[in-house]
């Protein structure tokens, strides 16, 4: 019936040369258009001009330029003005969106014309945006194929496709599916063990048996830890230009172990926003809040160290607006957001919650912004004992010039004190018993400069302290005593402050909840993210696990879900998605089991012909898709098909070789001394990340640089990756390795080892054509090769190894 | 429920490409490969559709090229192109307040002083144009009339990694595409053997902020600048793993791309094809790499031109493969060379420091402008010539005399590619201070580069995070003199 009087209205319409008859009326045909036109920006949120349309009575009081109602002089109102672009001054109306229809236009303009009547009781329209309305468990759709379905996405996904006549992909072959399961969850390749077992297993949940084991991996905490570590920016370097080493690595372990023990999300989060503000805060919670420890530190000389404090407060609002919200909160830095309804001092409520922690602007080290691990120190050494002995020694010796040095000091003059260094003078301060050896050799050497015995002494205890024990310490969050004073920049610039502000979360969302009275905290704050009713936070971290198994996400814009991003491709099923995390105790591997047993997800992930114009960029779904590893599983594989791998879970970043003069890219030139042992053959994950000059062969595929919230890498494909493979030093010791490897461990035949080498990159046989051209190779290598029969040998299967490492299929998971 | 529009995707339409250009005909290409028979795949291979491969510029372009001649640290403008006899006059006197107030400072907060500091280089009018340059500058004075001064450039930021990613990036943030990338993204590159975007370095030191001063930022990586070296191999990874011979590496390269062709065939995946492409790219850039830093073929008449040793590394030797790379279509070609940082202490005073790094860039960089010339290719080819930021009027209070960070006022130099030659542009007041008429921000400076190229600013965007990005972000005015 609706859609019937809908046409005969738009006939009429046409008819009558695009006016409307009397029927018009306010609520039923002209509050709709407005509130889902022009609420957005002229509504409760966000006034802008001065103008509300979220009520008649607003629209005829009009704003800064007078009624919206009023017909003008010589022409129509200003609402018919601007919504066809005939205004001479103001943009046409929506701002920067499509514009109305004609038939929208017409029903806007035979209301105007009649007077625009409307209940004196209205109720203000609100704007109104999918991803701002908190999701509701849908029903599991029913389809035609009820053999299919294999978890409930099935459902969603299948009842897509029948919509759209498409049939669903066939399962990918068993080898196929296990590779990808074991990338997907661990980042590492099958062994041929584990891929002789699978294809051997006929029972009935051998699949599901291995999706178990997978993910009671600790690898698979370090796979799964890559794009959250993505997201919290870390690194192992302070950025900017000096770009000195920090230690922060107990964050990324902190990362790893939460993730394996299936930590629900919802603590997850609040131990990484607020940790240090739980009660009885426990160490390891402490250190989940590296996450905000994590921006860059600027030790340039000269800089004002409270605008680069400033700066890493702003990038704690706008990472946490795309890790958690997944919206541009920073679009609001130096205006209110253009799009979504995101006022500047929403924004800057959301600086006043990051605003008060300890950290400056110049990464000194304040008291309790890192944390020491004093039981954690590597054992003492000879070194370590003879600084001891000889900083006793001193003290000893000094303790004896006591009298000495405080009679020179009674009689120091004012002048001579001010001019003492930091520590003499903070010496001054206190009594000697209380004094440190530093005051002491300080005050020592001001006194006596010349004493050849002391400066003799001095310099052998400053020569040992290099090598001192150092407890490992991490970066953490903690808040100060009296919070900092919070307020508006103007246009985004620290040095125009404008109003005051206290922390909030921004109007369009629900309510913070807090304490009568209280100022709410950080802690406040990451309760109210990961509150149920919370619209944003599930939905917007289920995307992301969706985008890693699919290249893309349910919402392709993962990182804005506001009304500039793309609507979801299955709404229901992101919202089933984001309610079953809730529900299932916000265990994330819940959520990868729904994925990962999906008939969805074990589809093969050929390209259809039949689709190529129907579907170009597989939004249907309806089959897999064939995805190049991250740059860190680049690496990996090679290196667990060589058999060199190292499955050592955390500790210190490594230093596995990286070609020469790559340091000196950045401006001060830091050491790369290529580990050695067992070092040198760990995950991509652990390898020293510098911003300033990342390992080049994780650069070159992608890898993140840790300068801001990263949500999705770029899969480029580049000659400079080809140069990588074939030619980095570590790679070609992979190759070697894997000749060696396969001439141990598969004996005779050459077909046989041919086979098994295939087995260790692919995980599968060689296709006949394959086993022809790569047969074909050996020869041709063994017979232009010189020496005895094991080097040329070895050569030819440095040389087969080599081509198997570089092929598209090694670095891709299909 | 709505699909979302497609977005442009390359895979998506190579993927379509390959369909029709294929359909029937794959599996026996991939067949022939197989067997060895390539002669049969050379008629039918075709140059794939690839990122860099050359786009319609937005208007007739003047410049194909650019050589960004970057002056990292921030070269002094007042002992180079803006002479000013005022300040020698009040040299030792206090600024007038009225110059600094409201102005932020590097070292603020430090005791530098705040008198003002006349030169000790002495200035004389050159050329047709009669521009002043220094005597610090004596081939540079040599081609004033085919340059164009600009006297009156400003920035935004005035510490150093900030500001020279500033002028990279149009932000001082990190993680903006920087403009050698924006622009092989905006025209592709006319070079298939090498890549499209090249940084060159020389001084005591890399320059502040390392490789994001030519990073890609959220644009591919394909567009990402390539440091070439100055020593050893001019690429990271060039040369073959010792003990592989040529012919090694080429059956080797021979055997990927068929098992590659054969999985392409299985799979259909369009990306196969792409690798296929960039490993062909790797093994020429492998050839012609190590031909393009072989200066053998360049005659004793050029190195001396340019002051250039065919081994040694140096500034003047990184203008002459900057000629060869331009030569060879490299589209933007970028030199560093610092350090001119002269703040007055040990390594960066005005005396004996500054003409060192003066010696060391003025004949490379006037050889190059002749040399361009000589080949023609100055028409085609934009020289830009600068740093982030200028220097102040003021003197530091340090041993040795330096000057600090400035941004409200800095010179640069730009040539051919559509530049109008021997013009002086904008001024500054009387003590060097203030940018007084035609006034060129960084941001203008990036609008004209890319207007001289045939692009919009304005048009050139990329969709991230919600918005459409610009190198220019929301700024950028023609600086419409230095070209008509």
């Amino acid at each position: 019936m609706g859609s019937l009087f809908h046409r005969l209205t738009a006939a009429s319409l046409l008819l009558a040369g695009l006016t409307f008859a009397a029927e018009v009326d306010y609520l039923r045909d002209v509050k709709p258009i407005l509130t889902q036109h022009c609420v957005r920006c002229h509504g409760e949120n966000k006034i802008e001009a001065g103008l509300r349309a979220d009520t008649a009575a607003a629209l005829r009081e009009g704003g800064d330029n007078g009624s919206a109602l009023r017909a003008r002089e010589g022409g129509e109102s200003l609402l018919l003005q601007v919504v066809t672009g005939q205004h001479g001054d103001i943009a046409r109306m929506p701002y920067k969106r499509p514009p109305l229809d004609d038939t929208l236009v017409a029903k806007l303009r035979a209301w105007v014309t009649q007077g625009a009547p409307a209940p004196a009781d209205e109720i203000p329209g609100r704007f109104e945006h999918w991803a701002f309305v908190a999701p509701k468990r849908p029903a599991v759709p029913s389809v035609a194929r009820r053999e299919w379905p294999r978890t409930p996405v099935d459902a969603f996904v299948l009842a897509r496709l029948e919509q759209e006549r498409v049939s669903p992909a066939p399962e990918a072959d068993r080898v196929t599916l296990l590779r990808r399961a074991s990338l997907d969850l661990t980042g590492l390749p099958p062994s041929p063990a584990e891929v002789t077992a699978f294809i051997a297993d006929q029972t009935p949940d051998a699949y599901a048996r291995v999706v178990e084991r997978l993910l009671a991996s600790p690898h698979y905490g370090e796979r799964w830890a890559r794009p959250w570590l993505d997201v919290a920016r870390y690194a192992d370097s302070n950025g900017y230009s000096i770009d000195a080493p920090r230690q922060i690595w107990k964050y990324r372990d902190w990362v790893v172990n939460a993730i394996n023990r299936d930590q629900p999300f919802d603590q997850f989060v609040v131990e990484q926003l607020a940790g240090d503000l739980l009660p009885n805060a426990t160490r390891d919670q402490r250190v989940a809040t590296g996450f905000n420890r994590n921006t860059q530190i600027n030790q340039e000389g000269g800089i004002d160290p409270e605008q680069f404090r400033i700066e890493s407060v702003l990038d704690r609002v706008s990472t946490f607006g795309t890790a958690f919200l997944g919206v541009t909160l920073s679009c609001a830095q130096c205006h209110d957001h253009k799009f979504d309804p995101f006022t500047q001092r929403d924004y800057y409520r959301m600086f006043a919650f990051f605003n008060n922690t300890v950290d400056d602007g110049h990464g000194r080290s304040n008291p309790g912004g890192t944390l020491a691990f004093t039981d954690e120190m590597p054992p003492k050494d000879a070194s370590n004992h003879e600084l001891e002995t000889a900083r006793a020694e001193l003290e000893r010796i000094l303790d004896g010039k006591r009298d000495a040095i405080l009679a020179w000091l009674k009689d120091l003059r004012i002048e001579a004190k001010v001019a003492l260094g930091g520590t003499a003078r903070e010496a001054l301060e206190i009594p000697w018993a209380e004094q440190t050896l530093a005051h002491k050799r300080a005050l020592y050497a001001a006194y006596q400069p010349t004493d050849a015995d002391f400066k003799a002494r001095a310099a052998k205890i400053t020569r040992l302290e290099r090598n001192e024990r150092k407890p490992v310490t991490t970066l953490v969050m903690s808040e100060l005593p009296k919070p900092r004073d919070s307020f508006l920049f103007i246009k985004g610039d620290f040095t125009r402050k404008g109003e005051p502000v206290t922390p909030g979360t921004p109007a369009i969302l629900p309510p913070l909840k807090v304490a009568d009275g209280a100022r709410p905290n950080r802690l406040d704050l990451a309760r109210w993210l990961v509150d149920p009713a919370n619209p944003l936070t599930a939905r917007v971290y289920v995307n992301r696990i969706w985008q890693q198994y699919f290249g893309r996400g349910l919402v392709e814009t993962e990182n804005d879900f506001g009304t500039q991003g793309s609507p979801p491709s299955h709404p229901e099923l992101l919202d089933w998605l984001a309610t079953e995390l809730v529900a299932q105790g916000w265990s994330t591997k819940a959520i990868h089991r729904a994925i990962v047993l999906s008939a969805t997800y074990r589809q093969s992930s050929r390209v259809r012909p039949d689709l190529e114009e129907k579907d170009p960029l597989n939004k249907l779904l309806a089959r897999q898709t064939r995805l190049r590893l991250d740059a860190e599983v680049v690496r990996d594989v090679a290196l667990v098909a060589s058999g060199q791998f190292n499955p050592k879970l955390g500790g210190p970043p490594v230093f596995p070789p990286q070609p020469d003069g790559v340091m000196n890219l950045g401006q001060v030139k830091r050491e790369w001394k290529p580990s050695t042992g067992g070092d040198r053959y760990r995950r991509g994950l652990y390898t020293h990340l510098w911003r300033a000059t990342p390992h080049p062969a994780l650069a070159v595929f992608d890898g993140t640089d840790g300068f801001s919230a990263c949500t999705r890498r770029l899969r480029s494909n580049t000659p400079l990756q080809a140069l990588t493979l074939l030619n980095d030093e570590q790679f070609y010791e992979f190759a070697q390795a894997l000749a060696q490897r396969v001439q141990r461990e598969a004996n005779g035949d050459l077909a046989a080892q041919l086979t098994h080498a295939f087995r260790l990159c692919l995980a599968r046989a060689p296709s006949a054509n394959e086993l022809v051209r790569v047969t074909q190779l050996y020869r041709e290598q063994l017979a232009t090769a010189t020496g005895d029969e094991a080097t040329r040998r070895g050569e030819a299967w440095t040389v087969i190894a080599r081509v198997l490492l570089n092929l598209d299929e090694t670095i891709t998971r299909e | 429920m709505t699909m979302p529009a497609p977005t442009p995707n390359l895979p998506a339409l190579t993927r379509r490409h390959f369909f029709s250009r294929c359909g029937m005909g794959l599996g026996g290409i991939a067949l022939a490969s197989m067997l060895g028979q390539r002669q049969l795949l050379g008629a039918e291979a075709r140059p794939l559709e690839h990122p860099l491969a050359p786009k319609p510029t937005h208007f007739p372009a003047r410049a194909k090229n650019i050589i960004f001649l970057f002056m990292a640290g921030g070269p002094s403008q007042l002992e180079l192109f803006d002479y000013k006899p005022k300040l020698n006059e009040l040299n030792g006197q206090p600024i007038p307040q009225s110059f600094i107030e409201g102005k932020r400072f590097a070292f603020m907060d430090s005791s530098h002083g705040v008198k003002l500091l006349g030169t000790r280089r002495k200035f004389a009018r050159h050329g047709q144009s009669g521009a002043w340059v220094s005597d610090l500058f004596p081939h540079t004075a040599g081609i004033v009339d085919d340059i164009s001064i600009v006297k009156s450039c400003q920035a935004t930021l005035f510490n150093h990694a900030p500001a020279k990613l500033f002028m990279n990036t149009g932000s001082g943030q990190f993680g903006r595409p920087s403009m050698g990338s924006w622009i092989n993204y905006g025209l592709g590159s006319e070079c298939q053997d090498l890549p499209g975007f090249v940084v060159l370095q020389s001084g005591p030191r890399g320059p502040r902020g390392g490789a994001v001063n030519w990073g890609s930022g959220f644009l591919p990586t394909t567009y990402q600048g390539v440091p070439f070296r100055g020593a050893g191999d001019p690429i990271l990874n060039l040369s073959t793993p010792h003990g592989v011979t040529a012919q090694k590496q080429r059956q080797t390269l021979d055997a990927i791309r068929d098992l590659n062709l054969q999985r392409a065939v299985e799979t259909g995946d369009a990306e196969i094809h792409t690798r296929i492409a960039a490993y062909e790219m790797a093994a020429r850039m492998q050839a012609s790499a190590p031909d393009l830093i072989d200066l053998t073929s360049e005659s004793e008449a050029t190195l001396k031109l340019y002051g250039a040793d065919r081994k040694e590394p140096s500034f003047a030797r990184n203008c002459l493969i900057a000629r060869r790379l331009v030569q060879r279509g490299v589209r933007f070609v970028q030199l560093y060379h610092t350090n001119w940082d002269s703040h007055g202490g040990p390594g960066e005073n005005l005396q004996g420091d500054f003409e060192k790094v003066c010696r060391e860039v003025d004949q490379g960089q006037a050889a190059l402008i002749r040399d361009l010339k000589a080949h023609g290719l100055l028409k085609d080819t934009l020289v830009v010539w600068g740093g982030e930021f200028g220097r102040t009027p003021m003197g530091e209070n340090r041993d040795t005399t330096g000057r600090n960070h400035h941004i409200d006022a800095f010179t640069m130099w730009f040539a051919g590619g559509g530049v109008k030659p021997g013009q002086v542009l904008g001024d500054t007041d009387e003590l060097g201070f203030n940018a007084v008429g035609d006034k060129a921000h960084v941001h203008d400076i990036h609008a004209t580069l890319l207007h001289l190229l045939g692009l919009d600013h304005k048009r050139l965007t990329f969709h991230f995070q919600g918005r459409d990005y610009r190198l220019t972000d929301v700024h950028g005015e023609l600086i419409t003199r230095l070209y008509s």
